[in-house]
């Protein structure tokens, strides 16, 4: 099962109106500190690479760079680990960490998921699934059965997360899964969202 | 093209059958089936087809279907599977509207299974018959006395439409439901659903008058988004209540994505049947608890007023209300001061949803206190509990239950005589008057939760 290049799984969420992190890939690092100094600090750096699905585990994730010389050193690690295609340059993106995911099945087409990021979807497993496509009231409906639905509207010192701007987004990736038959599966982890925006900040889609 | 909705009808109402494998010999499901037509014949004719001997229970046998010179609309296949093709053939040729094929040994079997089920799926293909099964226990129509199946009893006349992948499934339902004061309209053993299915049923039982409710038991769907479309619209009209079996998980954790590996197929399950508005259970209690309580009740609005003579069934009633999401509307100043009017209730309070009426209360406060509190516009149906104390008098309290209850058609009661051999005959003269009882709050708190319109 390929995964869908970054620039066309890029124009397929912009095709859709799904809004995500500002990234670019770079194999050089002065293209990609300019590209830095224009998004503004502090930014992400994450390595791209087809072999590797959990950028985590070889340390392929910076977040948190500052400036320039924090720029420069985090990217020279990087460099080094192996099977690496390029290096994403991203906007540091501030909420609460959520999935989107999708999944074709056979009897039932386009199955939709939606949960919190983290532990709350990798131990606790709390997540809700529907049938799409869907319309807002449905995937409001799936974002409040989830049991982590407090933390989405802000909890003690947390802000919470546009609800509305996370169900558009629900309903655009089913409008997609239903549209675009090649696709199989859809992982947006994390979605990041925050009381002015939600941003998929990382994504994989199987084709 | 012609519909297979309307052969169903037809399918239900057969003015003559044929049963091919028609047999006397003893413990066999084919003299089962025979005995189970014979019992209510009606107007139908039932033909008997078995080559191999002349007469079956004093009755002429044929040869073929195809020698039967009257008109056939139901034929019932119950011999050995590879028998079973040529039979259907056979069928087509004399041009009944249906045929229900007891027999298994198919596609449930095995491979060599999946090949005669493609063979008679490829005999079907030009023609305009029917099929029901294979691998199933046939149909039941109560309507018209119709027992076309070898299920070990006749079920009740009722509203409840019972469907069933498994035929042992329905024999333990039909077992189970014989003491209950609800009946069954359709029984539907689908078997293999090799050509009608259970989307076809559904679409059948829409515009069934008789049934008012649909039961039905199922391990996969063949078809999902036409059971999904079918299933929205449908449970509107129609509660459905599934049991789902088979929550395997294997075969999930090699995905590439995190949707992969959570998605099972039970997850996705789940999640269709609450899009479809489909009430899922997990065990035949539970089935027929919710069966009862939508054949006995009208479905309303969530709103509960809850009326007790003694506070720990209250607080357990409660606890199960926070737990299941029913509202339980404060009285008003309205109900508080027709309480207060009835002097039967003086020295209860009469403040609070729940009402205690105490342990002394006689079936006078029961009768006074139901009345106030269904007058009350967003009560929109009563719980009504009763521990058996010295001075309970369980079947006053029932006849004043129903007695109330019949003033309000539209505010479902469901009752909580939580007892045994002192309630029994309370129990049993409620549920005469379609007034569903549960021993146990929490059975009866979910049953409410089902009548609740979504």
């Amino acid at each position: 099962m390929p995964i869908l290049e970054f620039e066309k799984t890029k124009t397929l969420l912009k095709k859709y109106n799904i809004p995500f992190c500002e990234t670019e890939i770079f194999n050089s690092s002065v293209k990609a500190l300019n590209f830095a100094k224009q998004i503004g600090f502090p930014v992400v750096l994450k390595i791209h690479s087809s072999k590797i699905f959990h950028k985590s585990e070889v340390k392929g994730v910076k977040l948190g760079i500052n400036n320039e010389q924090e720029f420069v050193k985090a990217w020279n690690e990087l460099a080094k680990i192996k099977d690496i295609e390029g290096i994403l340059v991203q906007k540091t993106a501030e909420g609460v960490e959520m999935v989107i995911g999708m999944k074709k099945d056979d009897q039932f087409g386009p199955v939709l998921m939606f949960g919190l990021g983290g532990i709350f979807v990798e131990v606790l497993k709390d997540v809700a699934f529907r049938v799409g496509p869907l319309n807002t009231s449905e995937a409001l409906a799936m974002i409040k059965e989830i049991k982590g639905f407090k933390l989405l509207q802000g909890y003690r010192n947390q802000k919470g997360v546009n609800i509305n701007q996370l169900a558009k987004t629900i309903v655009q990736v089913s409008h997609l899964a239903e549209k675009e038959k090649n696709i199989l599966a859809i992982d947006f982890n994390p979605v990041i969202g925050n009381p002015k925006s939600v941003l998929v900040v990382d994504f994989r889609i199987v084709v | 093209m012609f519909s297979k909705v309307n052969k169903l009808s037809r399918i239900f109402n057969p003015r003559n059958i044929a049963v091919i494998g028609a047999t006397d010999r003893p413990n066999s499901v084919g003299l089962g089936i025979l005995n189970n037509l014979n019992a209510n014949l009606g107007n139908r004719k039932v033909f008997y087809v078995n080559p191999f001997q002349k007469q079956v229970l004093g009755q002429d046998c044929f040869s073929k279907i195809t020698v039967i010179k009257e008109e056939v609309d139901l034929a019932i296949i119950a011999i050995p599977a590879d028998k079973v093709l040529g039979a259907v053939r056979e069928c087509i040729k004399k041009k009944v509207s249906g045929i229900i094929v007891i027999s298994s040994n198919f596609g449930e079997a095995g491979e060599e299974g999946k090949v005669l089920e493609k063979q008679i799926q490829k005999a079907l293909q030009n023609s305009e018959v029917s099929l029901i099964g294979p691998n199933c226990l046939g149909i039941i129509n109560t309507a018209n006395n119709l027992n076309a199946s070898f299920a070990p009893l006749m079920p009740k006349r009722g509203n409840v439409a019972l469907l069933s992948q498994s035929g042992a499934m329905i024999d333990s339902i039909l077992d189970r439901a014989t003491g209950e004061n609800f009946g069954f309209s359709k029984i539907i053993s689908y078997g293999n659903e090799l050509n009608l299915g259970l989307n076809d049923f559904l679409e059948f039982l829409r515009n069934d008058k008789e049934t008012n409710i649909i039961a039905v038991y199922l391990e996969a769907i063949k078809d999902g988004s036409r059971f999904l479309k079918i299933a929205k619209t449908l449970s509107k009209i129609k509660p459905i209540i599934v049991i789902k079996a088979g929550r395997g998980e294997a075969g999930q954790k090699a995905a590439l994505t995190h949707t992969g590996s959570l998605s099972t197929d039970y997850q996705i399950y789940k999640a269709v049947f609450k899009q479809a508005g489909v009430i899922q259970v997990d065990s035949i209690d539970e089935l027929l608890d919710t069966v009862k309580v939508l054949s006995f009740c009208p479905r309303c609005q969530n709103g509960l007023g809850i009326l007790t003579n003694g506070g720990g069934l209250g607080v357990l009633a409660v606890d199960f209300c926070e737990e299941f999401g029913i509202k339980m509307p404060a009285l008003t100043r309205t109900t508080i001061q027709t309480l207060k009017q009835e002097s039967v209730l003086r020295g209860c309070n009469l403040t609070k949803n729940p009402l205690d009426i105490l342990g002394d209360a006689l079936s006078s406060r029961y009768e006074a206190a139901l009345q106030s509190l269904l007058i009350q516009p967003d009560i929109y149906g009563a719980l009504v509990l009763q521990g058996v104390q010295i001075v309970t008098e369980p079947m006053q309290n029932a006849r004043a239950i129903v007695r109330v209850s019949r003033h309000f058609p539209n505010k479902p009661v469901v009752c909580c005589f939580a007892g045994g051999k002192l309630t029994k005959e309370a129990i049993e003269f409620l549920e005469e008057n379609k007034i569903p009882n549960y021993t146990d709050p929490k059975r009866a708190v979910l049953a409410f939760r089902n009548l609740i319109i979504k």
